[in-house]
């Protein structure tokens, strides 16, 4: 039986979007070799409690700034949740410490969090944030047309990826083409 | 009259509702939002209304894994148990394992260049790395009762944990002195250096470009490091060239990976050397890092035994890591990677066989920084060992009509492989070569003389023989050792050739 996961690995340069193959033996035995540090923190404690900590701060922050009226400091802060926790769970892949030899790799952190688990009770909040948040901020930008649809566009792009169908998917146009190897 | 009671129930158990949710705490805020939400804009209550009931969906989900799972019913479970049979640890001896155990010989007593086997002979002993004959120093003995009447045995720690003794220290900034380095790290055992080392270093995605000889423990580390394999042909510079351009090219859209070149400074199933010049030359052009396993050539070449790099004239930090071995012709044992101080300061924490097995005992630190001291005290040593690598070479290669010598000129490890030309002429197989060869081991022992043979590479767990890569050639293994005079190294070849052309020209090999 090969343990690489060579063959598998293929993907047609032509097609736009293709979904993550399962790991090989080997690889999943080096996943399971150590914690994953870069995803188990979500389970912590406390770590509910960061988000409202950064989301108030970050309204305090834009508060502060002369000339902000609230409404674009609600955005502004919608939009910053928003770019931040895009980056961190559906952009960055692969775990920053060298615990796994590499075998998360190919697999960003929401597909990490509880070894890829559907409606976990974290993956539950961390998808309550960006729709309260969304709501909040619909609310006291009064509904002004531009503001809202700025705002209804950004919770889409960290929603959308959330979604169990979209575990594991890839499209060419926001990643790159995977390693061969 | 029944509907207007119903009608009244409603309303009060309406009323009732309304006052428990005004009571409730957060309501007037629910309310303000809900009378703020609409805003005479329907389509706008309308998303945020989906998302809201999108939201509620979310959260009442089960939770499930994604992970394929097979469910076995007990029965199923207890069947598997009762199937399994476990595979052996060791595999069964075949009949040709049996025959090479009978005939193996045992050492009675110390090693040395005359040695004692159980049979009551006495014979050469020109299979062991004892080159310089520190085995029978008695002034290294001297020190190491010495140590050991200090520090005891072992430090029974790893290094990391209470392991790290001042003389592992001292060792450390000997070899370090020695090479040129800014600094170095001490394992414990030899063969689980770099083994270790490479995995400290690659994970997947990473790229090594290795040459295709290098000796077993490197291939190893590259395997459990996971890393991305090019071989190159081996010591062919060119083929180097070709393949760090390939790699180089494939990779310039792919997010910067760690590139390294491995080979070995004298390798050891070939027996000659690299070509570092070239190698730190490719190194710098396709910006690769350089590990060089210098466990064969470390305390041999150079004038000094600094190695390859003593022996190319290259200046050592041009080379990124230097493995070495303390093992061997520095008669302690260990091995060492020497590097800048951040290389080396990594592997502390990350390095699997330094964190995780006891440190090297402290007689065998003192001995190693004995024998290095020597070496750079005393260049004599070196010479007088060159001096009988000269008289054995004489004896073999060009005056053998069947083997030659495809060792370096400084390598007491005299790798001889039958030529070429006589194989071809004779169609052996390797299996063949591999049988004549054991068979002139066998003769030279008959005639007192010691040496042994290059084995091949163990086959990988599951792995096809199709796809167990490069193999050495069968070779006879010859160890020089200044321990023998001139005279008797001089006999020692020519019991050597003699029997090779005896075996060559029996009735079995003949036809």
């Amino acid at each position: 039986m090969p343990l690489d996961a060579k063959e598998i690995r293929r993907r047609r340069s032509s097609s736009l979007v293709y979904t993550e193959p399962p790991e090989s033996l080997e690889q999943l035995s080096d996943q399971a070799a150590l914690p994953n540090l870069n995803a188990d923190w979500v389970n912590a404690k406390g770590a509910w409690v960061i988000h409202f900590v950064l989301i108030v701060l970050g309204k305090i922050l834009f508060d502060i700034i002369p000339g902000v009226s609230q409404e674009t400091s609600w955005t502004l802060t919608n939009i910053s949740y928003v770019a931040g926790s895009y980056l961190m769970f559906h952009y960055v892949r692969g775990v920053p410490f060298d615990f796994n030899s590499g075998a998360y790799d190919n697999l960003n952190m929401w597909e990490q969090i509880d070894n890829g688990d559907q409606y976990t009770p974290a993956k539950k909040f961390l998808l309550m944030v960006p729709i309260g948040l969304f709501l909040l901020s619909t609310h006291y930008t009064r509904y002004d047309l531009t503001y809202f649809i700025i705002n209804t566009l950004a919770t889409l792009a960290v929603v959308i990826p959330k979604l169990p169908a979209a575990h594991r998917l890839r499209i060419a146009f926001f990643s790159p083409p995977p390693d061969d190897a | 009259m029944d509907l207007q009671e119903t009608q009244n129930t409603l309303v009060r158990l309406f009323n009732d509702a309304n006052a428990q949710f005004h009571k409730m705490p957060g309501s007037a805020i629910i309310l303000r939002y809900i009378k703020s939400s609409y805003q005479d804009d329907p389509v706008r209550s309308a998303i945020e209304l989906l998302l809201f009931l999108f939201a509620v969906r979310y959260m009442l989900s089960p939770s499930y894994s994604t992970q394929k799972k097979v469910k076995l019913t007990e029965e199923e479970i207890d069947e598997l148990v009762d199937e399994w049979t476990p595979e052996p640890l060791v595999a069964a001896t075949t009949p040709t394992d049996e025959a090479e155990n009978e005939k193996r010989p045992v050492l009675v007593g110390p090693t040395g260049p005359k040695s004692k086997l159980s049979n009551g002979r006495t014979v050469t002993n020109l299979a062991s790395y004892n080159f310089y004959n520190f085995v029978g120093n008695e002034m290294l003995k001297e020190k190491a009762i010495q140590t050991l009447r200090t520090y005891g045995v072992g430090p029974c720690g790893p290094p990391g944990f209470y392991g790290t003794q001042d003389v592992h220290m001292k060792t450390e900034a000997d070899v370090a002195a020695h090479l040129g380095m800014p600094a170095c790290i001490i394992y414990a055992q030899s063969f689980s250096t770099i083994s270790s080392v490479i995995p400290s270093f690659c994970k997947r995605g990473d790229i090594i470009v290795a040459d295709k000889a290098v000796n077993f423990p490197t291939r190893k580390g590259i395997q459990i490091s996971r890393s991305t394999v090019r071989w190159y042909e081996h010591n062919d510079m060119e083929d180097l060239d070709r393949v760090l351009q390939k790699v180089t090219k494939e990779q310039a859209k792919k997010p910067l990976t760690r590139r390294f070149i491995i080979t070995e400074g004298m390798f050891e199933n070939t027996g000659d050397v690299s070509d570092l010049p070239k190698l730190v030359e490719l190194k710098h052009k396709y910006k690769f890092r350089l590990i060089l396993d210098e466990t064969w050539s470390y305390g041999v070449l150079g004038r000094t035994g600094r190695g390859l790099t003593e022996a190319q004239n290259v200046d050592a930090r041009e080379i990124d890591m230097i493995i070495g071995s303390l093992s061997g012709p520095l008669c302690a044992a260990g091995g060492f990677c020497a590097a800048t101080n951040e290389v080396v300061e990594h592997q502390r924490i990350s390095s699997s066989s330094y964190t995780y097995s006891a440190a090297l005992p402290a007689l065998l630190a003192t001995t190693a920084s004995e024998t290095i001291s020597m070496l750079q005290e005393q260049p004599e040593i070196l010479t007088a060992l060159r001096d009988n690598i000269k008289a054995m070479r004489a004896q073999l290669d060009p005056r053998s009509d069947w083997v030659k010598c495809t060792s370096n000129v400084d390598n007491p490890i005299m790798i001889l492989t039958l030529k070429p030309e006589v194989v071809a002429s004779k169609g052996w197989n390797t299996e063949d070569q591999t049988q004549l060869l054991q068979d002139a081991v066998d003769e030279c022992l008959t005639n007192s003389v010691l040496v042994t043979r290059v084995k091949a590479y163990p086959l990988g767990l599951g792995v096809n023989p199709r796809d167990e890569g490069w193999q050495p050639t069968p070779a006879i293994k010859v160890c020089v050792t200044s321990g023998l005079t001139k005279k008797e190294t001089e006999k020692a070849g020519i019991t050597i050739r003699h029997a090779i052309t005896k075996v060559v020209k029996s009735n079995k090999w003949s036809k």
